[in-house]
């Protein structure tokens, strides 16, 4: 009785292999999740139950010479709106409606604003700068409508606006192809970088490491409690060999002249440092990160990034002439007590030539030839040391190559010259391409940073420093320090009685010559004006000169230029007075 | 050899009665804390440990009646179940769409998972009364005659959940009784088509979505609607299978012919009855088909559950976050937590070692009632037994593929663990009646 049932026994066995087997799946499935995958899935939860909010780092701030704050940092509380794929626009009207009324802004406008970010799929800032309490309401907001987010970030401030803008640069949001390089160097996709200037240059040593709060969140997205608060680093201080003053006055006196177009370089003599390199037009950087989404719209749309200083060429005009008359000079093919007769042209063969003075100089020789900028003068003085020299003499002064400052979209400009002419093998060198070679005019092309070493070269006797403008970079970080040296571009081997001519005669034509509106009592100014015709319309305001206090070695050079701003007696000699004075200015 | 060592011991099983008492532990345990966060947190605790002490009374009300009463009783146990199962439609209330409570006073009571064990109950006294005839197939019939009413009227709750418990069941104790392996074949086969046409509809839905007219996939959906497609998928089993049959005939293959009979009507019988429980499903099951056949096409949707159970599981690694501590359960990520995805719980707060001990705590029980079956006096005894054994094991293995991602949604809990008053003292009834087979295993008694 006892195993009525045992034939059915290896059934019930059966049953229960399977059952043991089922569950030995169900084993190792379980050894597959906890075991093989934990770490996944660990990750997983914690970005279940953990979001970031990020703050952006300040960036590293930048100094000038004297430790003036050319860019810094603000508080900032912003408001993001971060579309999701596929996100219906209809969806958006509620969203815009509520968010109106706390931000202070129109429903339909902001609802076109998020038309526009989702149409673009591009995260979007719908306000900055809001104040704390505004921000705990817009929290809420946060939880109804996914993809609304509140961050705290440090704000690039230029506590001087409008100033060394093409030097400096500015921050903006990152496009579609820098997001691709940068993603894995730890940015997101809302942060902004360097966009031009010293602040895409150092854009790796300015940036900080950005902090945030980490907090735990509940399925509906709720804070729980908040994690970790993460502090901020802030990125390396760097320090500028700019002077705030000098570039102020050279920003203002483009500003104020006549077509608010040119560039203004200011070097050390001694060392190569820049002291003032402006362009104009400029523009407000701060513009460009208001929450005013108008004004950064019309700030872009007049913005050019082309820097006058490195990237525009022009022909140096009469600024070329200490050149011709270095080369002249030292090459003894001309004496400079030889007389030479003005009559206010000049004729070779067929051609005649014009002096910029029709009336005539009458009597020239090297010391009024410069003052006066004779022309007439030149084109003789030219002929007698021929174009093959002045060319030589124009490659040794560092013209035709870049100076290779770092920044970007320097020009080299263009050499003029025999030589040049031969390897282009265009046609044949003439008499005329040496007269008009002679004045700074036909096909050389200079940049003002290029005139601008001349001028210090001329300065220090023969020495090319290249321009550069980093004093040194305070690494936040290494807790160290990095200091820029000086570097030789070259020499320029001239005798010294040479450089004595040359330089008495620009120190005359600021005491008595074409520059006299840059002359300045109780310093030893000494400069060149120009007036370079051009193509483009009136001629382009030139002027080059530098500067020392009596008994000293010169401390500045300055190069201004005017583009069509016409006579660089009347348009940029005043301009370099007031940078000069601006870099003298506390010693005076 | 095993049985004589087992008819040796006494008349309690005390490993049984540890595994019992450690699967209560564990699941009180996980209950203090899966529920920790919730709003009704000390009512869940009233009714759980209102429930252990009735279950403890229940238990020992199955060990200490002899369960043959319930073989003599069977008629009367069969009536009472479906009147209590047709009283639930009428006074029982309603929660979340199902009216399948009934009020006793302070305590709710949930009639089906009565109804379940007493089925079992049931079931055993009539395989063992058809036990001569066994190898035919209107036993087979017969049996599930008996089961559909019950299952009739539960499904009316509606309750599909537990309906579904019901043919495992069935199916295990028909095997058990003894019933002819061609039957069950027939009536598995026809199962898994039924069960097929469901995964397949759902699976040409969300592959082949722009399936243009003509291809394959277009033609398979077709056949849901009943029409043309349906009747030429039909006639062309019909046709296969007459040249099959006409093709083993010259080959000389002696094959009987029942087959080429039996096995297109099994076929087409499951096709049909798939799809049309496909057209009849509601939108919340059709969900969890979906997200069974494809888990990461909407990981928001209806597979966001199982999905965030495999995460709480799998980041609970070897030891767990501790009880109390795990942030799936407690910050709301993992849904239903002290209920049908209790298990994840235990994942995710006591790691590898808490469900493996579960694991093992569950064999240990399974195995002691296979054992139970084996040793019992009679056939009836030895019939409830493999009953039971199926159904904690098919609930095991359901509500554990669930949490895991192996199986789909099917909002079965776990027995022992899951919180659920009725179920809990229910179960235990049924596993001191199996307590009580164990303990008459002596035919002297």
């Amino acid at each position: 009785m006892i195993q009525n049932h045992h034939l059915l026994l290896p059934r019930l066995n059966l049953l229960w292999a399977l059952i043991y087997g089922s569950s030995a799946i169900m084993g190792l499935r379980l050894v597959e999740l906890q075991i093989l995958h934990k770490g996944e899935y660990r990750m997983e939860a914690e970005r279940n139950r953990t979001q970031m909010i990020y703050q952006t780092a300040p960036r590293g701030r930048i100094y000038d010479r004297n430790g003036v704050a050319l860019a810094s940092n603000q508080p900032a509380f912003s408001l993001i709106y971060l579309p999701a794929e596929g996100k219906a626009l209809a969806d958006l009207k509620p969203l815009a409606e509520d968010l109106a009324g706390q931000i202070n802004q129109a429903s339909a406008t902001l609802l076109e604003t998020l038309q526009q970010a989702v149409s673009e799929k591009t995260a979007i800032r719908l306000a900055e700068n809001l104040p704390s309490r505004t921000m705990f309401r817009l929290s809420e907001l946060k939880t109804i409508y996914p993809g609304v987010d509140l961050i705290v970030e440090a704000r690039r401030y230029y506590p001087l606006g409008r100033f060394a803008s093409h030097l400096i640069g500015y921050t903006g949001k990152m496009d579609s192809r820098s997001w691709k390089e940068l993603k894995s160097k730890g940015y997101r996709v809302d942060s902004r970088i360097g966009k031009m200037g010293l602040e895409s240059v150092f854009e790796r040593q300015l940036r900080g490491i950005d902090g945030g709060v980490r907090m735990e969140v509940d399925a509906q997205g709720r804070l729980k409690r908040i994690l970790e608060r993460i502090f901020w680093e802030p990125g390396s201080n760097i320090y500028l060999t700019l002077d705030a003053n000098v570039q102020k006055a050279a920003d203002e006196g483009l500003r104020k002249s006549a077509t608010n177009r040119g560039a203004v370089v200011a070097l050390d003599p001694r060392n190569g440092a820049i002291l003032a390199l402006s362009s104009a037009p400029d523009f407000d950087p701060n513009a460009l990160l208001s929450s005013d989404p108008k004004l950064v719209k019309e700030t872009f749309a007049g913005l050019t990034e082309f820097n006058h200083a490195i990237a525009g060429t022009y022909s140096p005009g009469s600024i070329f002439k200490p050149i011709v008359g270095a080369a002249g000079l030292n090459e003894a093919r001309i004496d400079p007590q030889e007389i030479v007769f003005c009559p206010g042209y000049f004729e070779l063969g067929k051609r005649i030539f014009l002096c910029w003075e029709h009336k005539g100089h009458k009597k020239m020789s090297w010391f009024p030839g410069l003052t006066q900028s004779c022309d007439v003068y030149f084109y003789h003085m030219g002929l007698k040391t021929g174009g093959a020299l002045i060319e030589k003499y124009a490659k040794l002064f560092g013209l035709g190559v870049k100076t290779n400052i770092a920044l970007k979209g320097e020009k080299s400009g263009n050499i003029f010259g025999p030589e040049s002419r031969a390897k282009s093998s265009r046609s044949w060198w003439y008499d005329g391409d040496t007269v008009n070679l002679s004045i700074g005019q036909g096909e050389l092309l200079v940049t003002p940073i290029q005139m601008a070493v001349v001028a210090s070269a001329i300065a220090n006797r023969g020495t090319l420093w290249r321009p550069h403008y980093t004093d040194r970079i305070e690494y936040a970080r290494e807790r160290a320090e990095y200091k820029q040296q000086p570097e030789k571009m070259g020499s320029i081997p001239l005798k010294d009685e040479t450089w004595n001519n040359v330089q008495e005669a620009m120190l005359l034509a600021v005491s008595s010559g074409t520059a006299r509106q840059a002359a300045i009592p109780g310093l030893d100014v000494r400069g060149k004006t120009g007036s370079a015709q051009n193509p483009s319309g009136d001629d382009h305001a030139w002027f080059m000169a530098y500067a020392a206090k009596p008994g000293e070695l010169p401390s500045i050079a300055v190069v201004v230029l005017v583009e069509n701003g016409g006579k660089g007696s009347s348009v940029a000699a005043p301009i370099a007075k007031e940078v000069i004075l601006a870099a003298f200015g506390r010693t005076l | 050899m095993p049985i004589k060592a087992e008819i040796g011991k006494g008349r309690i099983d005390w490993v049984f009665i540890a595994a019992v008492l450690g699967l209560l532990g564990l699941g009180t345990l996980m209950m203090l804390s899966a529920a920790s966060p919730l709003p009704y947190y000390t009512q869940i605790l009233q009714r759980h440990f209102m429930a252990l002490l009735l279950g403890a009374l229940f238990f020992f009300f199955g060990l200490g009646f002899n369960y043959q009463i319930f073989q003599d009783q069977a008629q009367v146990l069969y009536a009472l179940v479906l009147a209590i199962l047709a009283a639930v439609l009428l006074i029982g209330t309603t929660q979340r769409g199902h009216r399948a409570w009934i009020n006793i006073s302070f305590f709710t009571f949930q009639p089906a998972e009565l109804a379940r064990i007493v089925m079992i109950l049931v079931m055993a006294a009539f395989l063992d009364w058809r036990a001569r005839k066994m190898d035919q197939f209107s036993s087979v019939l017969l049996a599930f005659g008996v089961a559909g009413p019950v299952m009739f009227l539960i499904l009316k709750q509606p309750d599909f959940s537990t309906v579904l418990t019901f043919f495992p069941i069935l199916l295990g104790m028909i095997f058990c009784g003894g019933a002819g392996l061609a039957h069950l074949f027939a009536l598995i086969g026809y199962g898994a088509t039924a069960a097929f046409m469901p995964l397949l509809y759902t699976f040409c839905q969300i592959r082949y979505a722009q399936a243009p007219p003509g291809s394959l996939p277009y033609f398979i959906l077709q056949t849901s609607r009943m029409g043309l497609s349906a009747a030429a998928v039909i006639a062309a089993i019909i046709f296969i299978s007459v040249m099959a049959w006409r093709l083993s005939i010259m080959l000389r293959t002696q094959a009987r012919a029942i087959y080429f009979v039996a096995i297109p009507l099994v076929l087409a019988a499951g096709m049909l009855s798939g799809a049309v429980a496909t057209r009849h499903m509601k939108s919340y099951q059709r969900n969890r088909f979906v997200a069974f056949v494809a888990p990461h096409a909407d990981i928001q949707g209806a597979a966001y559950n199982v999905h965030q159970s495999q995460v709480a599981i799998g980041s609970g690694g070897l030891l767990g976050k501790g009880l109390f501590s795990g942030t799936q359960s407690r910050l709301g990520f993992l849904p239903e937590r002290h209920t049908d995805f209790i298990y994840a719980v235990v994942g995710e707060e006591m790691g590898f070692a808490g469900t493996m001990a579960i694991l093992a705590l569950y064999m240990l029980l399974i195995w002691r009632i296979v054992s139970a079956g084996r040793l019992a006096r009679d056939r009836y005894g030895y019939l409830v037994c493999c009953g039971l054994a199926t159904m904690f094991a098919f609930e095991f293995v359901l509500n554990v593929g669930m949490c895991v991602g192996l199986m789909p949604v099917a909002g079965i809990p776990l027995p022992l663990i899951s919180y659920g008053g009725s179920s809990l003292v229910i179960t235990l009834w049924a596993l001191g009646v199996v307590a009580n087979i164990y303990s008459r295993r002596y035919s002297l008694l």
